[in-house]
């Protein structure tokens, strides 16, 4: 019979040796290869990991998922990492925790109000309006696309409890002023990091400031599972309602494939259950089953150790597209790090002034039809989606910028797998455009 | 109840100051051990592969305050695995520990007129808060211990802290072999049903105590037990 040690070593050996037939020195060709936006950036590392996570057939989370959560928690400083297979469940599982009946007066209840934004990814709003809340929209500054303080102060009201809102495209939203504003009301505060893991503001990492956070690791973000997400908390009450809703709402704690860690398994009184129900059947949320898998985590963990490396090339990229831009002065608005921020910047944002002479649809197109690729600021102004007409929300004064940026803001990537020669060629087709306007 | 995380660890001193009952401080080899008053953890003997499940361990209370950088525990030699513990705990050994398990003070109670009642190694769960600096925000408490015989009481320099961290704490120690055993009536008799009653120790003294003070007219709320099955 063969060693399965010795198969397994074959096995990993051949997929490093598959990685670099398949994937190494990939090629950019000028207008025939693709600008994206964003992209899953790898190499043999993660390849092996998955493999080993496929071997090992653990499945569910495992050796891979503590070791991912530990380099996460290591990397931020913090106490807790809760996988989840999302950033959108993240966002969930961190909103879902503070409705729970255990934070007593505390928790979130239908019909308390929540400060947001309207220009962001519809993930930060609707755990919001699924539990019955909420949001209170207000507007953005049109140099950093964050939350304007002033207008979000105006917009507390008695019924404010939470201030719900996302780092946008990796530069951070002003901490200080929000941190503020919830301590002086006793607001919780969920900063939604999906778009910003590694940025820093005052020399610490966001994610690291709220009640909760979030991460995701969709492959668009920073590191990537494929799907895939966390929350952050250093509160360990938190920490808990965040397992349990995303583990079926269950009261037990015990890992995959363990039992009766607790020693009280049979010899407890919940609800109205009879004393001494088995504790692993016991449900002490309405929850759900959001966990990630092994396989993910395998990916993650290699991922990491990339981390620090990707922000600087996104921070490079962020320059390089600056760089390009900034010829036009007139013609677009460029985006501006918020004071004391470090941003590991997601995408490169750009709006096209009111008197430009064309319009963010034509400029946009004509990058497309050159094979670059970019996206508007995710939902616009949320309010006019669909999902949201007519739906239980408020505007806090007005969307005035909130409206521009639907009209006449787009994104570029920034992601580590841009090169030099994608830049000459984006260069080009930009200038190309704008001769062709005069 | 926190979330549960694996620490490696090592055995920094095992002290047997009488016959069948030993006390090991832990190092963690990783990240600080973070844990609550009260709580406790996993031990296992045998190497931890992570690609595994988790091998066969037992429980055992911090005796430490979590403001310490090493944990404590003392265990009596009472089965298989304690008596393997003798043989394979020494300085140096690196082992895996599962941890924090248990809400013993985590849980809601009332901080005023707190008894606590210890048997034997029970004691140590107590010593954790004892120890902790929140044992200040406990009204007048009083622990009840009893032990085998004075030789089985290791815990003079934790009820010293305890004492200068909560100048009103009280305890009486009962010794078995002089004064009989820990009488439950006793207590209620010198506390009264008003009382919030902690109880730690083996498993039919938590048992008998419990219903005791339930019969009697403790609310059940008012009656919690740091017992395992």
């Amino acid at each position: 019979m063969t060693d399965h040690k010795a198969l397994r070593k074959e096995i990993i050996e051949k997929t490093k040796e598959y990685y670099q037939a398949r994937f190494a020195n990939q090629v950019f060709t000028p207008g025939k290869s693709r600008v994206n936006y964003a992209g899953r950036v790898f190499d043999e590392n993660e390849l092996t990991n998955a493999v080993e996570a496929s071997l090992d057939f653990w499945l569910t989370e495992g050796r891979f998922s503590e070791q991912f959560a530990e380099k996460i928690a290591k990397y931020l400083e913090v106490e807790h990492v809760l996988l989840t297979n999302s950033g959108s469940s993240a966002n969930l599982l961190a909103f879902s925790a503070l409705t729970s009946e255990k934070l007593g007066d505390k928790r979130l209840k239908p019909g308390d109000e929540v400060i947001s934004v309207a220009a962001g990814f519809p993930a930060t709003v609707t755990p919001i309006l699924q539990y019955g809340l909420i949001p209170v929209f207000v507007d953005v500054d049109m140099e950093t696309y964050n939350i304007d303080v002033e207008m979000m102060r105006k917009a507390l009201t008695p019924k404010t409890r939470c201030i719900f809102i996302a780092h946008t495209l990796g530069n951070p939203f002003n901490i200080d002023a929000v941190m503020e504003l919830a301590n002086e009301h006793d607001l919780w505060v969920i900063e939604d990091n999906c778009d910003s893991f590694g940025s820093r503001y005052k020399g610490k990492y966001t994610g690291t400031f709220g009640h909760l956070s979030t991460i995701s690791f969709y492959p668009a973000h920073h590191i990537t599972t494929g799907e895939g997400g966390a929350i952050i908390t250093n509160d360990p009450v938190l920490a808990n309602l965040v397992r349990a809703f995303r583990d079926w709402g269950r009261d037990c704690y015990c890992a995959g494939g363990e039992n009766n860690t607790c020693g009280k398994r049979f010899s407890q009184s919940f609800g109205q259950l009879p004393f001494g129900y088995d504790h692993k059947y016991v449900y002490s949320e309405i929850g759900y089953n959001l966990k990630m898998t092994d396989i993910q985590a395998a990916i993650g963990a290699a991922q990491m150790d990339k981390l620090d490396r990707f922000g600087e090339r996104r921070k490079e990229n962020f320059k390089s597209w600056y760089s390009i831009f900034e010829k036009y002065p007139d013609t677009f608005s460029l985006p501006k790090a918020t004071e004391g921020a470090d941003p590991s910047w997601f995408a490169f944002i750009v709006t096209i002034n009111e008197n430009a002479g064309f319009t963010r649809d034509e400029f946009t197109h004509h990058l497309n039809a050159n094979l670059i690729e970019t996206r508007n600021l995710f939902a616009g102004n949320m309010t006019k989606q669909p999902a949201f007409v007519g739906k239980d929300w408020r505007i806090a004064d007005n969307l005035n910028n909130t409206d521009i940026i639907m009209n006449n803001t787009f994104f570029l990537g920034t992601y580590p797998g841009l090169k030099p020669e994608m830049f000459a060629y984006a260069a080009n087709m930009i200038d190309e455009f704008m001769t062709s306007i005069k | 109840m926190a979330i549960v995380k694996k620490y490696p660890a090592e055995v920094v001193s095992v002290i047997n100051s009488i016959e069948g009952v030993y006390t090991v401080e832990f190092r963690s080899l990783a990240k600080p051990f973070r844990y609550e008053p009260g709580q406790f953890l996993h031990l296992a003997l045998d190497a931890f592969d992570p690609a595994e499940q988790w091998p066969e361990s037992r429980c055992f209370s911090m005796q430490t305050s979590p403001d310490d950088d090493l944990i404590r525990i003392t265990y009596a030699i009472k089965g298989n695995f304690t008596k393997q513990m003798e043989t394979t705990l020494k300085p140096g050994k690196e082992i895996t520990l599962k941890m924090p398990y248990g809400d013993l003070f985590t849980q809601q109670h009332n901080k005023s007129n707190s008894i606590f009642i210890a048997g034997g190694t029970g004691i140590t769960p107590f010593l954790s808060l004892f120890t902790h600096s929140s044992f200040a925000l406990y009204d007048k408490p009083i622990l009840y211990a009893g032990f085998r015989n004075q030789q089985m009481n290791l815990y003079a320099k934790e009820l010293s802290k305890a004492k200068e961290i909560n100048a009103g704490f009280k305890w009486q120690m009962v010794y078995e072999d002089a004064d009989g055993r820990l009488n439950i009536q006793d207590v209620l008799d010198q506390c009264g049903t008003e009382s919030t009653f902690f109880i730690s120790g083996p498993p039919t003294m938590i048992k008998t105590f419990k219903m005791f003070l339930l019969q009697a007219g403790v609310r059940q709320n008012n009656v919690l037990t740091d017992d395992w099955e």
